[in-house]
């Protein structure tokens, strides 16, 4: 697969303008990453979700796994009665069963999910490559005929034989399928493999792609924006990258990453993302890291004289979106790395003025205090520690002038 | 510990107790840095920044104390530029040094409020002391992929003219995609002549993605911290690159992959920074199947799921019970407890367990499956006695 010229490839590629009006949010947190192990959602808490998604524009919702019944089921039906104005998808396995309940819910949309990888082929189906392409012929022929949009997914498309996965869309495409989903099951690939996949399949067979991409070595997000560039057009998330092991493709870090590093605006209302993923969290029972890209809590936190002087000058030295773009608080904090401009910033914010003098002195103590609490410093002890610092001075001064 | 390498090699430095520590909020106590630098010098990590001497008298008799040590890695620590600074390196006995200053137009106006001309009197000066005191010295140009790449280029054939030992690029605010990072790195390298470094954050979720980028690009050494440890959202994990290089592109660095759990707990701790049970490469969760396709997939060949086997990263499997279960994971399950089901036992127990499991909001213990199978059991029999009085 390498035989292209790489570096003509992305030098090109690199700079291409996407337009966004082609690019489409397929989300599935109520489903891959329901299926995480250990997650729960209830019933209520699914329709929150579906309808906040809806709500900040989100083009599909994957709702769950309708032939799974029960609850799961009705939480289905709900979601497609609400009339979102979003698609609403369910997921099924290429059997004709699974989609009779996908049909029963009301879902205008459904994915039919089979592996394409030939260890998955002989190893878990314990079937033929011939079996799994009549397969996607009879359901998509199936569901067509209930006339849903239907979206066939490649499993493990990542470890498919090239010229088979060209066969499956091929199938799929000729059967009727709206789309492909191509599944980096395991999150095997980098961008460039990826790149290279998805345009030989787009050239090749001509259907529209969607990407599912894992993050177990921490790539899914340059996977799909890799897949995109290649000329997919759907790209399937998760709020807070939520998903099986080590998660999906964050739908805040794809859409941000589209319009701060492609310039591809979706128009999303971004406010709203950090309130979007509390909600997740707190239903996923998932505790967001305070790192966590776009909406951790401690991003816009600084303490390090480096970075916090040049934020007080200008925010656009370290951010290239703001605190408020993604429902966030810009703030600064005393600790081990403080310096003398971020000392008479956050003292000014707490009604002192210090000179900067003090300030540089008042640094090595605010350091060693920050060394021996092994954390930053409150705002009640910065106020002790200059206070008590004043005072010190003061009765020095004292001192001097009386020892002369 | 004897792995072989593989020939192409790329350097790792890990920054865990330098930019990792420097996240708003966190500080490692003096002990912790020792225990933290053992750690990674035990599994084969071959560089490690281990501190920043401008900070003050406290920091310094920590670097002191650990340059005394006896570690095979090479440990350096990290100055602005400023000769002032490398004299507080030479007083800690470093004999290497990162020498950082910015380099893009938004840095040198807004935070230095200064011009490119004294960007390169600066790095000049400092470079002089550092020669002189005969350190070894890499040169990081912060924020360089917002620099103006003929200014960039400048810079990086005065540091190779003055025997830099690397250049480091540093996408301060993620500003690239690995395509473009790919581009920028074999631009550079296209051009110059001195070994390149890539520094990434993760602000987009693509610092492991760009790290490996640059590495195809042509650089030769990347900066990593353990879990990704660093300011805001933190830098390419230590753990995923090896792991990435290791299956991904088929390069071997020979470090003992077995110690990244207990490391990253470590580190976890003394950040208290609780290791996400998703995350890559060493999260708890990564190796948990629940949903019945995966679990049926893994029982039949752990491959069908799993890269790589989790002993090699110090995780053991699990298999969750739960909503998403199949009847294929009772099975197994039960024959874990020594029992051996029939399939319509599996099938009925399969549905009482997920409806615990949606009223429960979560998965199974191994003891309620217990509690379930006990309570079928006495219903299966008590059905059987009614019929047998009806008879």
């Amino acid at each position: 697969m390498r035989g292209i010229d790489l570096f003509t490839e992305f030098s090109q590629k690199a700079g291409t303008k996407i337009d966004p009006k082609d690019i489409k949010i397929d989300d599935t947190t109520l489903r891959d990453g329901e299926q995480t192990a250990g997650v729960v959602f209830a019933n209520e808490e699914k329709i929150q979700i579906a309808k906040m998604l809806d709500k900040i524009g989100v083009h599909q919702i994957e709702a769950g796994i309708p032939t799974m019944g029960g609850e799961e089921k009705e939480a289905i039906k709900k979601i497609a009665s609400l009339g979102l104005g979003c698609s609403i998808l369910g997921w099924n396995r290429a059997v004709k069963s699974d989609i009779d309940a996908s049909v029963e819910c009301g879902v205008d949309a459904v994915a039919i999910s089979i592996s394409s990888s030939d260890i998955h082929i002989e190893q878990k189906l314990m079937k033929s490559r011939e079996w799994v392409l009549e397969n996607v012929k009879r359901c998509v022929d199936y569901a067509k005929g209930y006339n849903l949009y239907v979206s066939v997914n490649a499993e493990d498309s990542s470890r498919s034989d090239m010229e088979f996965l060209l066969s499956f869309a091929r199938t799929a495409r000729d059967a009727g399928a709206d789309r492909l989903r191509y599944c980096d099951t395991l999150g095997i690939l980098d961008p460039f493999e990826t790149f290279i996949r998805v345009k030989t399949i787009i050239d090749i067979i001509g259907i529209d792609i969607e990407m599912h991409t894992h993050n177990d070595f921490g790539m899914a997000i340059a996977n799909a924006i890799a897949g995109i560039k290649a000329g997919a057009n759907y790209v399937n998330t998760t709020i807070n990258g939520l998903g099986e092991r080590a998660g999906n493709a964050a739908f805040e870090e794809l859409v941000m990453a589209l319009k701060y590093i492609e310039g591809v605006d979706m128009g999303f209302n971004t406010k709203h993302f950090r309130a979007l993923s509390e909600y997740v969290a707190e239903a996923s029972n998932r505790v967001l890291p305070a790192w966590k890209s776009i909406v951790g809590g401690n991003l816009f936190v600084y303490e390090a004289e480096s970075k916090a002087s040049g934020v007080l000058a200008n925010p656009k030295t370290y951010e290239l979106f703001s605190d408020k773009d993604v429902g966030l608080e810009r703030k600064i904090i005393l600790g081990k790395y403080s310096g003398v401009e971020t000392i008479i910033y956050k003292l000014n914010t707490l009604g002192i003025k210090i000179s900067r003098n003090d300030a540089e002195e008042l640094a090595e103590i605010i350091r060693n205090k920050s060394v021996s609490l092994k954390r930053a410093l409150f705002d009640s002890e910065i106020i002790d520690t200059y206070k008590s610092y004043k005072s010190k001075k003061g009765t020095r001064k004292a001192v001097k002038k009386g020892g002369k | 510990m004897a792995i072989a390498k593989s020939e192409k090699y790329v350097n790792i430095i890990d920054t865990t107790l330098r930019n990792g520590e420097q996240t708003a909020g966190v500080v490692f106590s003096k002990h912790e840095k020792i225990r933290i630098v053992g750690m990674l010098d035990e599994i084969g990590i071959p560089e490690i920044e281990i501190g920043t001497p401008a900070l003050g008298a406290v920091e310094r008799e920590i670097i002191k104390e650990i340059l005394k040590e006896d570690f095979n890695a090479k440990l350096f620590v990290y100055c602005e530029a400023e000769p002032e600074n490398i004299e507080y390196a030479v007083q800690c006995g470093a004999k290497n040094v990162v020498i950082n200053i910015s380099t893009s137009d938004i840095h040198i106006k807004e935070k230095y409020k200064k011009n490119k001309t004294w960007v390169i009197g600066k790095l000049r000066q400092t470079i002089k002391a550092a020669r002189k005191n005969g350190i070894t010295f890499i040169v990081s140009a912060e924020d360089a992929t917002r620099t103006d790449l003929e200014f960039l280029l400048r810079l990086i054939s005065i540091s190779a003219k003055k025997g830099a030992y690397r250049f480091r690029i540093c996408d301060t605010v993620s500003r690239l995609d690995p395509f473009r990072t790919f581009l920028y790195i074999s631009t550079i390298l296209s051009a110059m002549d001195i070994p390149i470094e890539i520094y990434n954050h993760n602000d987009f979720g693509m610092a492991t993605a760009n790290g490996m980028a640059g590495i195809r690009g042509g650089a030769s050494s990347l900066v990593a911290s353990v879990g990704g440890l660093g300011e805001g959202t933190g830098n390419a994990a230590m753990e995923e690159i090896v792991m990435a290089l290791k299956y991904l592109e088929n390069i071997e660095l020979g470090i003992d992959t077995s110690k990244f759990r207990e490391i990253a707990e470590y580190v976890a701790r003394s950040s208290s920074r609780a290791i996400p049970i998703w995350k890559a490469i060493v999260g708890t969760n990564v190796f948990a199947h629940e949903s019945g396709i995966h679990v049926d997939g893994v029982i039949k060949n752990p491959k069908n799921y799993e890269v790589f086997n989790p002993k090699e990263v110090g995780l053991t499997r699990q298999l969750v019970v739960g909503k998403h279960s199949g009847s294929h994971t009772i099975l197994h399950k039960f024959k874990e407890f020594n029992i051996d089901l029939t399939d319509k036992e599996a099938n009925d127990l399969l549905a009482m367990a997920r409806d615990m499991s949606i009223d429960l909001k979560r998965p199974l213990f191994d003891k309620e499956l217990m509690y379930i199978y006990n309570e079928y059991v006495k219903k299966s029999k008590n059905k059987k006695e009614k019929l047998e009085v009806a008879e």
